[in-house]
């Protein structure tokens, strides 16, 4: 009864260390991609933002010192990151995503008298390395949490292949050892049963031989004293044998 | 109106001042200190190379050098050689030194404006403020102490900015505008429906055009050199707005031969053919063309359209350099002072750029500056050619 349980457990134990290594390598699937992602981005995110200051500097040369203007100006976001939620083998992961407000800028006539077309060339720039840090960003923090989630499903698999089943396992031997020992028990208790049942039945049936013995005594007794004389003699020598 | 003088008067006045700038004159960046900055790893070398030049005493204080302290002590420096100057100066060239300043004066109110409009703290303001344009303190407090409301304008203006050197600017400003707009006296709408740049634009136009009609009224050579250097100024103005304008609401067909219209210069070598061929300008084709008409402009547009490393400001700014250094191959005129302050401009705008290399380690960019008075500049290259 106790075995049934414990073999519905182990099933389920092994059923679930399935699926959680079917997650894991999922995960790890996932999580290479995305390290292979993060590595491209950072690769070309240097050099990008190096350009984007270098056509700040550019800029700056060709329409003296526009900072002042751009931080007097009224700010109003052009660009807002919204965070959506990526589903990955049940592990929820942050998308950060960039959406444009439709504001428009208020410094479209900077640089009007000299160097308007280079504070152009460098908000593209920085437009570009913005639109790359977003993306960065949010593989970096799917990255984090898919890490994490990783370390959480391999320890469960883990556990689960190095520790429950194992134990379960070894609940279910010794819960058939004992079966098996309390079988043996029976099985020796029977044998014993049946052999003092035999014994009886034989002294039952000795004894009935007797009765009839004695009955039929008086007709034949010098037959009786020959056997009793017969077994002295073995019993002697048995003791004798022991003696010696 | 007091004349300059000629061959033999000016020196009465002038010689004194014109000795001492001629004299500043030594004080640019040689070309072997150029080398010497362009060959630097660290922002410490190009400190130490600076030491050895005219900014040594002005570079002393900072422990680190970074292009922004640089840019700050010396445009502070050229602001204590420019008040020494000044104060050693009577008229006519007292009223031209002012002149000078009164560009850096707009630029000045127009920062003031639109920080105010921000709300900004007005210390912080001021100490953005570029020496050269100060006005009184008591000035600049009381800009930021009116109420930012029509009636808080109207005021500002008739208060403050009608006693400053620049009021006349914007006096002009604000009545063409309310003419376009109908509504007199709103100086308010005007200033927040347009943007700052445009009216800085607009203020510059009116300072271009009556600074020239000043040197033209001084006459001689100073009127020669002066009005040839600030005709191409204007020039480049109108050529920059059209070409800035591109992909902004100023290039609308509505707005082409009103609004920008508007901020093309009436002096300069363009007025009037050119602007108002300039005024119909859609695109880059189409300024192109005309550029192409005029020789001097063909060769910067060239730069724009062909070369990817100079730019159309480049250009502008290389042609500008050799025609302040010209100003000082003669004596007895104005152009000289006009030339010493865009000249330092310009090396500061060197010096920025170069150290902004070296931190930011783009070698092979640092050689896209203007050397001055450099005997390896394009344009003597090709004089001595010919």
């Amino acid at each position: 009864m106790n075995q049934q349980v414990f073999k519905g457990k182990k099933k389920a134990a092994v059923g679930g260390f399935k699926l959680l290594k079917k997650k894991a390598d999922a995960l790890k699937a996932k999580f290479r991609d995305y390290a292979k992602a993060i590595a491209e981005t950072k690769g070309t995110m240097a050099d990008d933002t190096k350009d984007a200051f270098f056509s700040l500097t550019q800029a700056e040369y060709a329409a003296g010192d526009f900072k002042k203007a751009v931080l007097e100006g009224n700010m109003v976001a052009q660009v807002r990151v919204t965070s959506a939620v990526d589903n990955v083998a049940g592990v929820k992961l942050p998308v950060f995503n960039l959406q444009d407000t439709g504001a428009v800028s208020d410094n479209q006539t900077l640089g009007l008298v000299g160097g308007g077309k280079k504070i152009n060339a460098s908000r593209d720039r920085f437009s570009l390395v913005l639109k790359n840090l977003v993306k960065l960003a949010s593989l970096q923090t799917s990255f984090v949490t898919l890490d994490e989630a990783m370390k959480v499903t391999n320890r469960r698999v883990n556990a689960l292949e190095n520790v429950t089943i194992p134990r379960i396992e070894g609940i279910l031997s010794y819960i058939s050892r004992e079966l098996d020992e309390l079988e043996r028990e029976d099985f020796t208790r029977l044998k014993k049963v049946q052999k003092s049942k035999e014994e009886r039945i034989k002294e039952e049936e000795a004894r009935k031989e007797e009765a009839k013995e004695n009955a039929k005594a008086e007709g034949i007794k010098p037959m009786k004293t020959v056997n009793e004389d017969i077994m002295s003699k073995f019993e002697s020598l048995d003791g004798e044998e022991v003696l010696f | 109106m007091v004349e300059t003088g000629g061959l033999s008067t000016f020196n009465i006045q002038h010689g004194y001042v014109e000795a001492l700038v001629r004299g500043m004159r030594n004080s640019f960046v040689s070309d072997s200190d150029y080398h010497h900055l362009t060959q630097c790893d660290t922002l410490e070398d190009c400190k130490l190379n600076l030491t050895e030049s005219d900014y040594g005493a002005s570079l002393q204080n900072d422990s680190t050098l970074t292009p922004q302290d640089l840019q700050k002590a010396a445009v502070d420096k050229l602001a204590v050689e420019f008040q020494y100057l000044r104060s050693q100066a009577v008229a006519p060239l007292a009223q031209f030194l002012d002149f000078i300043t009164h560009e850096y004066m707009i630029e000045n109110i127009m920062m003031l404006l639109k920080g105010t409009m921000a709300g900004r703290d007005i210390n912080e303001l001021i100490a953005q403020a570029h020496p050269l344009g100060m006005f009184k303190e008591s000035t600049m407090r009381s800009v930021v102490a009116f109420e930012s409301n029509a009636k808080g304008y109207a005021d500002l203006y008739q208060c403050v900015l009608v006693d400053t050197p620049v009021g006349a600017y914007f006096s002009k400003f604000l009545q063409e505008s309310s003419q376009n707009v109908g509504a007199a006296g709103e100086i308010r709408n005007v200033l927040e429906e347009t943007e700052i740049e445009i009216i800085k634009a607009s203020l510059m136009k009116y300072y271009l055009e009556d600074f020239y009609a000043f040197c033209s009224s001084l006459g001689g050579d100073t009127a020669t050199i002066m009005c040839e250097i600030l005709s191409v100024r204007a020039d480049t103005q109108a050529i920059n707005v059209t070409l800035n304008s591109f992909g902004t609401p100023l290039n609308d067909p509505s707005m082409r031969s009103t609004d920008r219209r508007r901020l093309y210069p009436s002096v300069g070598f363009l007025y009037p053919a050119g602007t108002s061929m300039l005024a119909q300008a859609s695109d880059e084709e189409s300024l192109g063309q005309v550029c192409s008409l005029y020789p001097g402009y063909a060769s910067a547009w060239a730069c724009h359209v062909e070369n990817d490393d100079r730019s159309i400001d480049d250009a502008f700014f290389e042609r500008d350099a050799a025609l302040h250094e010209l100003a000082f191959e003669s004596q007895m005129h104005f152009g000289c002072f006009y030339a010493y302050v865009k000249l330092k401009e310009q090396e500061i705008r060197n010096l920025v750029w170069i150290t902004e290399c070296v931190m930011q380690r783009q070698k092979e960019a640092v050689n896209q500056f203007i050397p001055l008075f450099s005997q390896h500049a394009p344009w003597r290259q090709k004089g001595g050619r010919r």
